[in-house]
């Protein structure tokens, strides 16, 4: 099996980490999907208040791709549609029936799983209205279905700040995973590619090209992954899935039937008891954090502290998410902060500018640490990047908006959550990961 | 301290748009964030930073001055000793360097602090902390005879055409503290070419520095034209630990070595670009030195250990060639432009006539060249993932 060893980057030693023992339930009366979760698609409602809808449901489609739509994750009434500014779609709010119904799809046994066409599979998982769970690179869009992809990708560890731990969640999902990968495998003539940590209990999975990865984050993130193990080429095309995302899938082939529950860590400085929960998509995240935080003024994020969502305990959690971050909002101003020797009990930097001696936990706050400046460029970004790329100067071709160029850099196979450490420990506090995203938009709209 | 802050943020709306005292507010924010550390938040992800920050960077670089600063001085104050033929103790050494160099330091900040507000204000962006390194620095690069008037003009050249016109810190392509050394250099070569000590002494009394000795004796071994010297101590460990006259900061190599050391640790500056640098320089002194005996030049025979402790080579490349923002960006691009930087000083020092030191001339050449090493290894790094894509 081979085996990768990232060297740059870096684990965040942020507090607040969950515990993995317990896997609590969720109680809440309300479910909601957020259109805005799918970049560049263009949503068109199938439903209206009040309609009556049971799980897995369409609730709307992609107006670009009428072919794909996006299931209910409960069973109950349409309760609120909210739209935003220019009438964009922002929540659509469902309440919940006591008994939870599911639409009955065909069920199969493993063996037929196995036997079914590439065909047969994508028809099924767009007739569930499940096809959202795939998305591509380059851009991490949802794809289009029509275009096979060369390979399929699986990252099968999490390295991110107080994510879940794969290992826990697989643990009694084994078969369906197993379930899910030989139906996906359907769908691409390349290769299933699945990277693990060492010793994993995914390592038993079979159909599937299996890499071992070690390092720190973003060792766990698909795009390294993909980079390290094939990278793209111009004009290739690639599909990642999260590996909750394929038990999903494995168990609408095996039951029938979409459930849409997966078990997401809830976690950060500011939440009392940190752990895990098993929730459905879109779950309310008041459901989650009520009682739970250690003060008022907290920034709640759906997603993790570095490429989460900034959110508030009336939104919902988002359709790509796996875990929730809650990080203090207060800040204390330090007087003749920049002349402090900087006690490394509250300040945490990648640069050893302040000693730090010991192993423990920080508690971080939303405070950016400084103001905005001119990039200096003093190689804090290179240090965290484990790709054959130069972040600088990529970073240059996308202001100066040179296509060329940044196609000629590597933009294909870089997406912004594999450069939100390099916005983390930029001195002149730029925002890399945004530009990252900037110029991957630039390229889309060109192509 | 809450006072203090309660204050500052009161009178804060005077400073906001729309209020008479608008065009202050870069001022304003200056004070304020040096004051109290910043109370910006995140916007969006990453949504937690890093402490550090370009205060922090250019604050440290500062610190990592100081000793030099107080070397300097106590240097100042035993080479008059000498010159006047008095013995001093350490302390009164001290003193009388300080009397000299504090003038010295307040010139360069106000000239420095007034442009850079100057064109924080006029511009509309916030004052830059980069200045603060500039400021430091140029002191330390210039002799301490040098007329206050002189100092006012380098800086503001400095500080204007080196930094500003550019768009500040960040955009700059010369180094601006070389630059205003080097308009000086240019200026007024009479009083700062490097031929004759500097030293603040008695009028007439002066000498020839370590390199212009063999710069003009012809046909001898520069360490033995060293070693003959009677009016200073030219032997290397007196050379490396400073007790000559020379520019304020540049003359104690050790001090010098310690601060590089705590700099790279704190990788705040690269140790690609000193590697490069000694690696190079070592290489075009022993090539030097290969050629000595077919040539006249006694600058030749200087060998390459002498050259890392003569002048400012050490100085210039710890605090001035690994300036980020003007030296090359990329990783390879780094150790070749240290490399160069390296390589020209003894080109500059052993064959040019004119300038018995070459490590200024050599930085500010390397820097016009920085970008063009970068486009280099871009195009290697474009080359290979072409070759990639083909496969």
């Amino acid at each position: 099996m081979p085996h990768i060893k990232i060297k740059k980057g870096h684990d965040l030693k942020i507090s607040g980490v969950p515990d993995k023992n317990i896997v609590y339930p969720s109680q809440h009366s309300t479910l909601a999907i957020l259109p805005n979760d799918f970049r560049g698609v263009k949503p068109k409602l199938l439903v209206k208040e009040g309609d009556k809808l049971k799980i897995g449901s369409p609730l709307f489609y992609n107006k670009i791709n009428p072919d794909v739509k996006w299931a209910s994750p409960g069973c109950g009434k349409v309760k609120n549609i909210v739209y935003g500014p220019r009438r964009v779609i922002e929540k659509i709010e469902i309440d919940l029936d006591k008994d939870q119904d599911s639409i009955d799809y065909k069920a199969h046994t493993n063996e037929e799983i196995s036997k079914l066409s590439g065909e047969q599979v994508l028809e099924e998982i767009l007739k569930a209205n499940l096809f959202t769970y795939f998305r591509q690179r380059p851009f991490n869009v949802i794809p289009n279905h029509k275009v096979p992809p060369r390979d399929i990708f699986i990252s099968g560890l999490n390295t991110g700040p107080l994510s879940v731990d794969i290992e826990v969640v697989m643990a009694g999902q084994l078969e369906n995973f197993q379930n899910g990968v030989n139906a996906i495998s359907k769908l691409t003539k390349g290769n299933v590619y699945l990277t693990t940590k060492k010793n994993s209990v995914l390592s038993s999975i079979e159909n599937v090209k299996l890499n071992t990865i070690s390092g720190p984050h973003p060792a766990g993130n698909v795009g390294i992954q993909i980079h390290h193990i094939s990278y793209l080429r111009p004009g290739e095309i690639v599909w990642t899935i999260n590996p909750q995302d394929v038990v999903v899938l494995g168990k609408l082939f095996r039951t029938g039937k979409y459930d849409p529950t997966r078990i997401i860590s809830v976690g950060g400085p500011s939440v009392k008891t940190p752990s895990y929960y098993k929730v459905r998509t879109g779950v309310p995240i008041k459901s989650l954090i009520h009682d739970n935080l250690k003060s008022e003024n907290v920034r709640i994020i759906s997603g993790d502290v570095l490429t989460g969502r900034n959110a508030s305990a009336q939104d919902s959690l988002s359709f790509y998410d796996y875990s929730i971050s809650v990080i203090s909002n207060d800040i204390k101003r330090e007087f003749i902060g920049m002349l402090n020797p900087g006690s490394s009990s509250s300040r945490y930097s990648l640069t050893p500018v302040f000693v730090s001696l010991s192993e423990k936990l920080f508690n971080f706050t939303s405070s950016q640490n400084g103001n905005h400046r001119a990039v200096v460029p003093i190689n804090a970004w290179e240090r965290l990047l484990p790709m054959d790329i130069l972040p600088n100067e990529l970073y240059r071709s996308i202001l100066a908006e040179d296509i060329e160029e940044m196609e000629n850099l590597g933009i294909i196979e870089c997406d912004d959550e594999d450069f939100a450490l390099c916005s983390f420990a930029c001195p002149s506090k730029t925002d890399v990961s945004g530009v990252i995203r900037q110029g991957l938009n630039l390229l889309q709209a060109e192509v | 301290m809450q006072w203090l802050l309660k204050y500052i943020l009161k009178i804060k709306p005077n400073f906001e748009e729309g209020q008479k005292l608008h065009w202050l507010y870069p001022l304003y924010e200056a004070t304020e964030t040096i004051l109290f550390s910043s109370d910006e938040k995140t916007k969006s992800a990453p949504h937690i930073r890093d402490s550090i920050d370009i205060k922090r960077v250019m604050i440290l670089v500062v610190i990592t001055l100081i000793p030099c600063y107080i070397f300097g001085a106590i240097n100042v104050g035993y080479q008059n000793a000498i010159a006047l033929g008095l013995e001093r103790s350490l302390i009164g050494n001290l003193f009388f360097g300080a009397m000299t160099i504090v003038p010295i330091i307040a010139v360069t900040f106000i000239a420095g602090a007034f442009w850079e507000i100057l064109f924080a204000i006029v511009r509309k962006h916030e004052i830059s902390e980069g200045f603060l390194v500039t400021c430091a620095l140029i002191p330390l690069t210039m002799p301490p005879s040098i007329p206050l008037w002189q100092l006012f003009i380098a800086t503001s050249f400095g500080i204007v055409i080196g930094k500003e016109i550019f768009g500040g810190v960040g955009m700059n392509i010369f180094n601006p503290a070389l630059t205003a050394r080097c308009f000086i250099f240019f200026s007024y070569p009479s009083k700062i070419s490097g031929d004759m000590v500097w030293l603040v002494g008695p009028d007439g009394y002066s000498g020839a520095t370590a390199l212009s000795i063999p710069a003009t004796t012809k046909n001898s071994d520069a360490v033995t034209l060293l070693d003959n010297v009677s009016q200073f101590d030219y032997s290397w460990l007196n050379l490396a630990s400073g007790w000559i006259p020379g520019s304020i900061g540049e003359t104690n190599k050790f001090i010098i070595f310690a601060a590089a050391v705590i700099l790279m640790a704190m990788k705040l500056i690269s140790w690609r670009v000193i590697l490069g640098g000694v690696s190079g320089l070592f290489a075009m002194a022993y090539v030097g030195n290969l050629i000595a005996p077919y040539s006249d030049n006694s600058m030749l025979s200087i060998p390459a250990h002498y050259h890392l402790v003569m002048g400012s080579f050490a100085f210039g490349l710890t605090f001035m060639a690994t300036e980020p923002v003007t030296g090359s960006h990329t990783d390879i691009g780094r150790l070749f432009y240290g490399f160069f930087v390296g390589v020209l000083t003894v080109i500059i020092r052993s064959i040019n006539p004119a300038y018995p030191e070459g490590v200024m001339l050599a930085i500010l050449l390397m820097n016009a060249f920085a970008s063009l090493i970068d486009y280099f290894v871009v195009k290697v790094n474009i080359n290979r993932r072409m070759a990639r894509y083909a496969q």
